[in-house]
């Protein structure tokens, strides 16, 4: 998640909003975002519900697969990516820039 | 007798050896699950959501419908890497 507050500049200047999602508390979410220095919000999926949802709950550490989803300003979802990719946000910021110049 | 104990132990033999197949089988799917595809592929509507942020501010998904992209990224757990 540092890689994504060190390109933060660059994907809010393609209009995209950065939100993380993790299932640890709230109060975990905060002393970590104070420790990254992350300034995007860092939601709170306590029990899993959207994790499951999204179909990316690992039951074997009871914890989600690292997974980023692009979804657009219609709402879908244009890119999908996992575990090493899903943490190098290179592939993201790109795709990102390529449709800031499209609109 | 003696002809008796050959053919309980040839039936006893039989029965044993497909079983041993069986948790051989058994054995070989043990170790980590694959992993499942994600419910939703690029195209999908991305379903909305609400969730408490940070600073229990709520955060729902559709509040940013036809103004901004939305890079949505799962973490394994807070305080890990990546």
């Amino acid at each position: 998640m540092k890689a994504f507050q060190e390109n933060l500049q660059k994907l809010e200047a393609s209009d995209t909003q950065v939100l993380g999602v993790s299932m640890d508390s709230p109060f975990s979410n905060a002393a970590w975002a104070k420790e990254m220095g992350s300034t995007f919000p860092i939601l709170s999926d306590w029990g899993g519900d959207i994790t499951k949802q999204y179909g990316i709950y690992n039951p074997g550490y009871k914890a989600a697969y690292r997974t980023t989803f692009l979804i657009d300003k219609d709402g879908k979802i244009v890119e999908i990516k996992m575990d090493s990719e899903a943490i190098d946000p290179t592939a993201i910021v790109a795709s990102c820039e390529r449709r800031k110049l499209k609109t | 007798m003696l002809r008796r104990t050959a053919v309980l132990l040839l039936g006893v033999l039989a029965l044993s050896v497909p079983r041993a197949g069986v948790w051989a089988q058994g054995e070989k799917k043990e170790g980590p699950p694959p992993r499942p595809a994600p419910a939703f592929k690029v195209g999908d509507t991305a379903p909305d959501f609400t969730m408490i942020d940070q600073n229990r501010q709520k955060v729902q998904l559709s509040s940013f419908k036809g103004k901004k992209n939305v890079a949505l990224a799962f973490v394994v757990f807070a305080f890990t890497g990546g």
